[in-house]
């Protein structure tokens, strides 16, 4: 106990240094600048500033892709609220409450409640970071080669059940990215494997490169497929961005009932910020004494949107750093930036490596300050940030992509394959494919083959060794719930999308009129 | 899912994906026998969900009719766009190992940036903050030594 209490304490004191400082500003700004601007998402941001991070200190670029990931999932209730369209699909539910105060000529006070609420959803979300994933890092350290082979296949069938319309088209995308990821040389013996006579191809397909093509790319060419129009004038507010004593008394409650539905969304891989915002909002509703305000600008229903949605962002880390899921893809984005630092998701994060994940869950916690700040300074500059025409982000994030790619290796092959990635991403998206089971594959596939193997080698070849074990059944039984949950959360967040706009969930015609740009 | 209708475009789907699955079998069958045994696995296992997905179609065209999904997939898609905005990223990625980094992409951004029909200022600020960007944070920062292009090195 007492020696968490000084990993903590000591994590506090790493992260205040000013470089740290000074990132946790630049991640939460471009994360807000990501998150207001319909178009772009979370995870191709955090895609995007992964190379930027490669030369940084393992801690110091994790904590600027945590601050871009918070910044991005506030950053969209900017433009929910000010122009009716969510940056992100995690503030879907905010257009509905905040986009009628809005109208009413409370901007200011939607703002505010948005990012006061986020604030307090992130920074509570923290809690459970710190008191969970030590805990479930340490059970890990019972996991052998079998385990962690029927945890690696559980992962895969967790995001690849729960990330698209359909379960066949995400196992199929799933079962494709552990086929790409045999590129390369085999683990046991050594043997080149698919490379296509491209010697480079022997270290396998780089999986940033890959990322970055899969969701920075594929979105230029989703953006460059649109006619291109110019987006509707934010809103100039001029009621003061601030919130009575009595209003933050009301939302108190709202913001804690949706930090623990946030939290337990954010645990629960497959779920991600989209369910949680409505999840969030309808039982802001429920619970509410002002029902009737709902629909005409309600503040409890911004704040419990806001709160559930931010809450997602410490609670998807606790399954990422302790097992090696990542809850959604903007962490299995974040994962592949740990892997790159060398890191392995698990005990060792919690052993030997602790001070750097301490310093990480701090910077997480300080992260949630400068969202906060940052937010309700810089409001109105991000509001007309949001307009920026796709005309212009097409070029720009074409260039990024490619620089972040070349920068990878300073070669052009990880250009080259990022290209390739991004117009398969592109084809995957339109045809719903699930591009984030394929990065999950790519990232899951060599761990699940390599514990596979040594597995199979030290029972000679037995498969039974992968039965043996309690813990290998309850992974197994996982998995077979892994692939049946899709059903179950499709029709959950069907019928909080629905309740949250009244209609009927059972009705198939049943659409929430708000316009979402990206995925 | 029950009123879904077989679309066309799942037809492409399924042929992508019996292609690779084709070709992954092909060289695997061509790889040392130590080593067959995952990449099968992998094979196999795309394959089985591929035939999965198609029986799952074909039981949708018999009970609710084919469609042809085009007009879903490709609904407000503007081809000119598109198709010019993706030649002229090849195009790019192309000439940079030609041109340099640095002139390959102000070429890059000045035309895409114009032929979108941005304004001139516009233009002009986006391409000058861009290569900011890029010189402070890549070659400054992370010290990335960018491609400086076989026609400078002719040039010398």
């Amino acid at each position: 106990m007492l020696e968490t209490l000084g990993l903590m304490g000591a994590g506090f004191l790493n992260a205040l240094t000013p470089l740290n400082l000074l990132m946790m500003a630049a991640g939460v700004s471009m994360g807000i600048v990501i998150g207001c601007m319909p178009g772009l998402s979370a995870a191709m941001g955090v895609a995007l500033m992964l190379p930027l991070t490669f030369t940084m200190k393992a801690e110091t670029g994790l904590i600027v892709l945590g601050a871009i990931y918070c910044g991005a999932i506030f950053g969209g209730s900017i433009s929910a609220i000010l122009i009716h369209t969510p940056g992100t699909p995690a503030s879907a539910a905010t257009a509905i409450e905040g986009y009628q105060m809005t109208l009413r000529g409370k901007a200011g006070k939607a703002l505010f409640t948005a990012c006061y609420a986020s604030f307090w959803g992130g920074l509570l979300s923290c809690i459970s970071l710190y008191f969970f994933a030590p805990l479930l890092g340490r059970l890990t350290l019972k996991f052998m080669s079998a385990e962690y082979f029927w945890l690696s296949i559980f992962g895969l069938t967790i995001i690849a059940g729960v990330a698209g319309k359909s379960l066949l088209k995400g196992l199929m995308s799933g079962a494709l990215g552990l086929l790409i990821s045999t590129i390369g040389m085999d683990p046991l013996y050594g043997y080149d494997r698919f490379t296509f006579g491209v010697d480079y191809l022997s270290d396998g397909i780089n999986v940033t490169a890959a990322l970055i093509g899969l969701f920075s790319m594929s979105q230029v060419f989703i953006l460059a497929e649109k006619k291109i129009v110019e987006r509707a004038q934010a809103t100039k507010f001029t009621d003061k961005m601030s919130l009575s004593r009595d209003e933050r008394k009301l939302i108190r409650p709202t913001i804690v009932r949706s930090w623990l539905i946030g939290n337990l969304v954010g645990i629960l891989p497959g779920a991600g910020a989209s369910i949680a915002c409505f999840l969030g909002y309808n039982t802001s509703r429920q619970f509410s004494k002002h029902k009737e305000a709902f629909g005409h600008g309600s503040i409890e229903g911004v704040a419990g949107s806001e709160a559930a949605n931010n809450a997602v962002t410490g609670g998807s880390l606790i399954p990422t750093l302790t097992l090696g899921i990542p809850g959604e893809s903007v962490t299995a984005v974040l994962m592949g930036g740990l892997i790159i630092q060398g890191l392995t998701p698990g005990p060792e994060l919690f052993g030997k490596y602790a001070p750097m994940t301490y310093t990480f869950f701090a910077g997480f916690v300080l992260v949630q300050f400068f969202m906060l700040g940052i937010g309700l300074l810089g409001c109105r500059g991000f509001a007309q940030i949001s307009r920026l025409s796709d005309a212009i982000l097409i070029p720009c994030v074409s260039v990024l992509c490619v620089i972040g790619s070349y920068a990878i290796h300073r070669n052009m092959v990880d250009v080259y394959i990022m290209l390739i990635f991004g117009v398969l991403g592109y084809l995957m998206r339109k045809l719903d494919l699930n591009t984030a089971a394929v990065v999950l594959a790519l990232i899951l596939g060599p761990i699940g083959e390599k514990n596979l193997l040594k597995a199979l080698t030290i029972s000679e070849g037995s498969i039974g060794i992968l039965f043996q074990s309690v813990v290998s059944w309850v992974l197994i039984v996982l998995c077979v719930v892994g692939i049946l949950s899709p059903i179950f959360m499709a029709k959950m967040e069907k019928k909080a999308e629905a309740e949250a706009s009244g209609i009927d969930p059972d009705d198939d015609d049943g659409v929430v009129d708000i316009e979402i740009d990206n995925d | 899912m029950k009123n879904e209708k077989m679309k066309w475009t799942d037809i492409g789907v399924v042929a992508f994906m019996y292609i690779i699955c084709a070709v992954f079998y092909y060289k695997t069958v061509h790889l040392n026998e130590e080593i067959q045994s995952y990449p099968k696995f992998t094979v196999i296992l795309l394959f089985g969900l591929t035939t999965m997905y198609l029986v799952q179609m074909l039981l949708a065209a018999k009970r609710n009719g084919v469609e042809s999904g085009v007009d879903k997939v490709f609904k407000d898609f503007q081809p000119a766009q598109f198709f010019v905005s993706l030649a002229a990223v090849v195009a790019y990625v192309l000439l940079i190992n030609v041109l340099g980094f640095y002139i390959a992409t102000a070429l890059f951004l000045i035309g895409l940036l114009l032929y979108l029909k941005v304004p001139y200022l516009a233009t002009a600020i986006t391409v000058a903050v861009i290569l900011a960007l890029v010189y402070f944070a890549f070659a400054k920062f992370l010290g990335v030594k960018l491609p400086k292009g076989l026609l400078l090195k002719m040039l010398k």
